[in-house]
């Protein structure tokens, strides 16, 4: 039995499902906490643009849309994520056809749940996503979401902000998108980017904190939808989470 | 820029407008400008209260000449005044908005001099945010009732969505606690919207202008007036058939001021959470209002209004899984849209055991004395004991237990009967 240790990018797993595609039993993961059982061997995998080609073209020519549906799936930030994908590509080339309707196998059932959350998280931080202005007018959101949604949620903000330049910063996998009005780079940082804010910056974060103490309704407590709706571990970076 | 003082009294008293919605909308920025529409719609942030923020809700100003029995803000009543300038209201949406706070604005105001001029004011601020300050998100605007049918056409080629309130559903409720509304002052601009919006539907002009893209919602008062369910539902599936509104908002009643016309009980949070289960119902799953409840009746407190129908109608259960049309799947209790379509995808490959529903995620507390799975029942046969069990499933004593926080005694800033 082997374990295929990946680098983490969409490449190397398309290259880790060549490799392992006939062994039964073999685990893929890009996780280097993984436990490996006993009697297992593990089995370092260099990215092969080649060969991740070649798997991708077997999928697209079975289900045109799955080589998509992957690639959602391995932003996931379930350590499993590269299992979980790699069950979903043998089932499509078992079946030789798209398999995203056959909503009762276990496979597919374990891909679209790790795929739903990734695309319910980018689209909830098209909303929880709070920018602050910086003195020199650049506006700046840090944020910490469970998957690797930064360049899913960009176009969004691409589009309804494109006259105002902006930096989205992802403090848990230390990358940042910087965005000129023009173009959009996507960059590695710091755990910390050091910002001095604009003057007017504190008073329309104090108004904005303002308005959500008065929109609500205190004589119908409701917390556990609030914290259904908007979990917790969102809070860090909003300012009417935040402070007094 | 506005005081914290004043954007404090502007706001407490928007927020008695349920609407929370910023969706059905395409807008797309503009070269210059700043913002779009997301057709879902976004919520920004969630309160306490378990409700949404997705628009700022504001008023233009408080102060009313009109006197409508529930309203916090009505003209007798004795409460901080303000009001606020247009570029007041547009600067704070747009720095709001470049924060990713919110999802654009939802403009109303008490009917400040006359309806005429309160409109206009109004008409002034969103005109200006759009032209001026170039912002492409989302506008909701409350329509003032009998002000100038021209003001209303020349508001709807600049907002997304508009609503006027029906605010009680019966003609003589609304002249006994409204008595400056009547039912044609709300009628009358609602139709004349939804008659231009058909009419620019049609048009073929290459220029043309956006009419309300995200169409017309209300909201009603619950409980203030004595109207049964049916009579309300009833109302609301006129207003969604005839005026093709996209939304109808309830909201429970809770006594404000004491008034030998009002009643000194609140209304429960129970009511509410049925009257829109019900709309639901209405809306996406083919019930008309006749089939969930006569017109005098009111709905069944201890289950869902599906279920109250499927208990009255068991000639047509249970339905086997594999093989019903996604209409009578659509009306086996505890089954919504999405597991209803993920049982028609599913079973085209494979038949379906009642596992499969349970790995699939399709909730059978309520649905499973309703279906057979490959001919197979895993229900309870007695009648009585579904009945009991429907009961149990629903867990109606959450909201029996709000109902007791919402006592008057603790309402007194939620004044309100609006919300």
């Amino acid at each position: 039995m082997n374990a295929y240790f990946t680098d983490g990018t969409e490449e190397g797993f398309f290259t880790a499902v060549f490799d392992a595609f006939r062994d039964r039993d073999g685990i893929v993961t890009s996780s280097r906490a993984f436990q490996m059982p006993i009697g297992c061997t593990p089995v370092d995998v260099a990215s092969d643009a080649e060969k991740a080609a070649r798997v991708k073209k077997k999928l697209r020519q079975y289900a045109p849309k799955s080589v998509r549906e992957i690639s959602l799936l391995l932003r996931s930030g379930n350590g499993q994520k590269e299992q979980i994908a790699l069950e979903y590509v043998r089932l499509i080339m078992q079946k030789r056809a798209a398999v995203s309707e056959m909503l009762s196998l276990p496979a597919v059932i374990a891909a679209a749940e790790e795929i739903k959350k990734v695309t319910s998280e980018a689209h909830r931080f098209t909303g929880f996503l709070r920018f602050m202005e910086s003195s020199e007018g650049i506006f700046y959101a840090p944020f910490s979401p469970d998957n690797d949604i930064l360049d899913l949620i960009l176009p969004h903000f691409m589009r309804r902000l494109k006259n105002q330049p902006f930096v989205i910063h992802d403090t848990l996998r230390n990358k940042a998108a910087l965005y000129n009005t023009k173009e959009c780079v996507i960059a590695q940082t710091e755990e910390k980017i050091s910002l001095s804010l604009s003057e007017r910056e504190a008073s329309f974060q104090s108004l904005w904190k303002g308005y959500y103490a008065s929109v609500n309704v205190a004589e119908r407590p409701h917390e556990k939808q609030m914290k259904n709706y908007m979990p917790v571990r969102y809070w860090k970076y909003m300012p009417e989470k935040n402070g007094p | 820029m506005i005081d914290e003082n004043r954007l404090k009294i502007l706001t407490e008293s928007a927020k008695y407008d349920v609407s929370c919605s910023s969706s059905g909308s395409r807008r797309t920025n503009t070269k210059d400008g700043i913002g779009n529409a997301s057709f879902g719609g976004i919520c920004h942030s969630f309160t306490p209260d378990g409700r949404c923020i997705s628009l700022l809700k504001i008023l233009m100003s408080n102060k009313c000449c009109f006197n409508c029995l529930y309203c916090p803000s009505r003209a007798e009543a004795d409460v901080p005044r303000a009001s606020a300038t247009p570029d007041e209201i547009c600067e704070l949406v747009i720095s709001f908005y470049k924060r990713n706070y919110i999802e654009g604005l939802f403009l109303s105001s008490a009917v400040d001099g006359s309806p005429d001029a309160t409109m206009e004011r109004m008409l002034d601020t969103v005109v200006r945010l759009r032209t001026v300050y170039k912002f492409n998100g989302y506008i909701h605007l409350k329509g003032i009732p009998r002000a100038d049918p021209i003001l209303t056409r020349r508001a709807a080629l600049y907002a997304d969505r508009m609503s006027y309130n029906v605010e009680l559903p019966s003609e003589q409720s609304l002249k006994l606690l409204a008595p400056q509304k009547s039912k044609e002052s709300v009628l009358l601009p609602m139709k004349q919207l939804a008659a231009e919006t058909r009419a620019n539907k049609v048009e073929k002009s290459l220029h043309k202008q956006k009419f309300l893209p995200a169409g017309q919602t209300t909201q009603m008062i619950v409980g203030a007036s004595p109207e049964a369910d049916g009579q309300i539902l009833r109302l609301s599936e006129a207003l969604y058939r005839r005026l093709s509104l996209k939304r109808v908002y309830y909201s429970s009643y809770i006594p404000v001021v004491k008034h030998s016309l009002l009643p000194d009980r609140c209304t429960g949070l129970l009511r509410e959470h049925r009257l829109y289960q019900a709309d639901w119902l209405m809306r996406f799953y083919g019930f008309t209002a006749e089939e969930i409840a006569a017109e005098g009746e009111n709905l069944p407190e201890e289950y869902d209004p599906k279920c109250a129908w499927a208990l009255k109608n068991m000639q047509y259960f249970p339905v086997e899984i594999n093989s019903a049309p996604l209409e009578a799947l659509l009306r086996v209790p505890g089954i919504g849209t999405l597991g209803a379509y993920k049982i028609i995808k599913a079973r085209k490959y494979t038949p379906l055991g009642f596992e499969d529903l349970a790995k699939m995620r399709i909730v059978l507390k309520r649905a499973k004395h309703f279906i057979t799975c490959k001919g197979k029942f895993f229900g309870c046969d007695r009648e009585r004991d579904v009945r009991t069990l429907l009961a149990l499933a629903d867990g109606a004593q959450k909201y029996e237990q709000l109902s007791m926080f919402s006592q008057p005694e603790i309402s007194l800033s939620a004044l309100t009967g609006q919300l």
